[in-house]
């Protein structure tokens, strides 16, 4: 019955295997939706590397939205500490600060700008309440609160994920360490350092991954809430490579930036395998 | 209880209120906007709703084919729903029995998983170009309509019914199909409802594969109708988060629904495939 694999396996060739393969060709080629498509070698890496200053920006700024992931994680795993156990009333909780993660992440964009709107949004209402400022912020608008801003609406969104992720880890630790620990008269910091967080190293293995392809993925969020603005000072890869591909019909060099940036998520699950232990592939 | 147990309770249960605080104001906000009758820019901004009233909802429906998206959206929803369970459990099936090359289908499967769909949106283009599916709705469903991750979760869910029961069927003289539709299915609703969910979420909520394919307006899908509208409008009118409301309100009860299996359902589809 091998062949009820075929439609799903089409699939998978048509729209995974086909795509990698032909970006490669592509960012080797002169490609314009008028010509034939021409070989120009390295000519599309070399601009990359050393014409283009808004990719290095493009880079660092996805860099930094990963690094974000890290205090999402860090946030959820607090939460996730406390809504542990058989607190009464924990499932409420894990259920309000798991609702913003299914949402469609455009509403949630849209949510987020109107948070930040200078005038209606919630905020800088609070902020200007609180004297903390005079006049109004226009966080969308600045090139220093943008690229945070974001990252704030975006850890708002994935930290109830990270949260069921991290509380699946805590579950699977067995109590009876935490009393061997407390006959011993371990303190509590030690039997988070020393018992938790080394037992929940897949699921921590698990949410970096996560945190990796989100911020490679972190389309949406961006598109809507800023568009890469101001400036360039909230591009990320993802959103540079949709301007050059769709707005500049420059398919070939938006191919070669995905060929940099399938490199680099490949490299980064590599390391991320290494530091879990070299076991995090056992996938199911 | 302790005094120390007890402060120790208390303090906990504030700081998870709080938490919880942060997480639904943002929600509250705009729900509050949306029911907001008067000038949403009046500073400063009552923290409750001014003349509350659903003037705004209703000029949703004036001022975009608000019926038009959710039935694109609908549809090709439901076209990636259709297609995940069919082709996942046949798929799922499949990998279950032994045959020559399973193992080099099981290794292209994972490495797919490691292939992101933003890593394929060019091609991916100019193949569906190819195919004539621009503006089409098999065209917006189809890179939907099989995930890696759900046919591994059909693949876990079928190995777990034994052995005997598919070997009695086929003794009584049912067909693969058979066996599949009347033996593995039923016993594993479990797997069906996480297929479901995930397939729907990332269909409904899915704007970066519909925002490359569609020009046509008359195809375009909720996420595309507001990205849309907050671009016609910018954030000049409360109708804006009206949509923001409609779009989310649906989504948001069939979760508290069924919060449990949703949970466990996108936990499973963690990475994606």
């Amino acid at each position: 019955m091998v062949c009820f694999l075929t439609p799903s396996l089409l699939i998978f060739l048509l729209y995974r295997m086909l795509p990698l393969a032909w970006n490669v060709v592509l960012s080797f080629q002169a490609w314009s939706p008028l010509h034939p498509p021409s070989w120009v070698g390295w000519d599309n890496y070399s601009e990359m590397l050393y014409d283009d200053d808004i990719v290095w920006q493009a880079l660092w700024n996805t860099l930094i939205f990963m690094g974000s992931q890290a205090i999402g994680v860090v946030i959820a795993l607090g939460i996730a500490l406390l809504v542990n156990s058989d607190l009464k009333g924990a499932s409420v909780y894990r259920v309000i600060v798991f609702l913003s993660y299914p949402l469609m992440t455009v509403a949630v964009a849209i949510i987020w700008r109107w948070m930040y709107n200078e005038r209606g949004g919630l905020i800088n209402f609070v902020l200007r309440r609180l004297g903390i400022i005079d006049k109004p912020i226009a966080f969308l608008d600045s090139f220093g609160w943008a690229l945070p801003s974001t990252i704030v609406a975006n850890t708002w969104q994935v930290l109830g994920f990270f949260m069921i992720v991290l509380l699946t880890g805590l579950q699977s630790v067995p109590p009876h360490l935490y009393e061997a620990a407390r006959v011993d008269g371990a303190p509590a910091w030690a039997r988070l350092f020393r018992i938790t967080l080394p037992m929940i190293k897949p699921s921590l293995f698990l949410c970096a991954v996560i945190g990796i392809l989100n911020s490679f993925a972190a389309f949406d969020l961006v598109y809507v809430m800023t568009n890469g603005g101001p400036g360039h000072a909230t591009e990320l890869l993802i959103t540079y490579i949709y301007k050059e591909a769709f707005n500049q019909s420059r398919f070939d060099y938006a191919a070669t930036l995905t060929v940099a940036q399938f490199a680099l998520l490949l490299v980064l699950a590599w390391a991320a395998h290494r530091a879990a232990g070299g076991n995090a592939g056992a996938l199911e | 209880m302790t005094r120390r147990a007890c402060t120790l309770l208390v303090l906990r249960h504030a700081l998870l209120v709080a938490v919880a605080i942060a997480m639904l104001t943002p929600f509250y906000w705009v729900l509050k906007t949306a029911l907001t009758g008067e000038n949403i820019y009046a500073y400063p901004p009552s923290l409750l709703p001014v003349h509350p009233h659903l003037y705004n909802f209703v000029d949703v429906w004036y001022l975009i084919p608000f019926p038009r998206y959710l039935m694109n959206s609908v549809i090709v929803s439901l076209l990636a729903v259709a297609g995940n369970l069919v082709l996942n459990s046949i798929a799922a099936y499949a990998l279950t029995l032994p045959f020559r090359g399973r193992r080099a289908v099981l290794v292209l499967l994972l490495s797919c998983t490691l292939v992101p769909f933003q890593a394929t949106i060019i091609p991916a283009y100019l193949i569906t170009a190819r195919l004539g599916l621009l503006n089409a709705y098999l065209g917006l469903a189809l890179p939907l309509m099989s995930t890696i991750v759900c046919i591994f979760i059909f693949k876990a869910a079928f190995e777990a019914v034994p052995r005997s029961l598919i070997d009695a069927a086929q003794i009584d003289g049912l067909g693969e199909l058979s066996i599949l539709t009347r033996v593995l299915l039923p016993l594993s609703t479990p797997a069906i409802a996480t297929n479901v969910v995930l397939a729907f979420i990332w269909s409904w909520n899915n704007f970066l594969w519909p925002l490359i394919i569609t020009r046509d307006p008359n195809m375009q899908t909720l996420p595309l109708g507001l990205a849309r509208f907050l671009s016609y409008m910018e954030d000049t009118t409360g109708a804006l988060y009206a949509f923001v409301v409609m779009v989310l309100a649906p989504g948001l009860l069939v979760f508290l629904m069924a919060q449990s299996s949703f949970m466990r359902g996108l936990t499973a589809g963690a990475t994606k495939g």
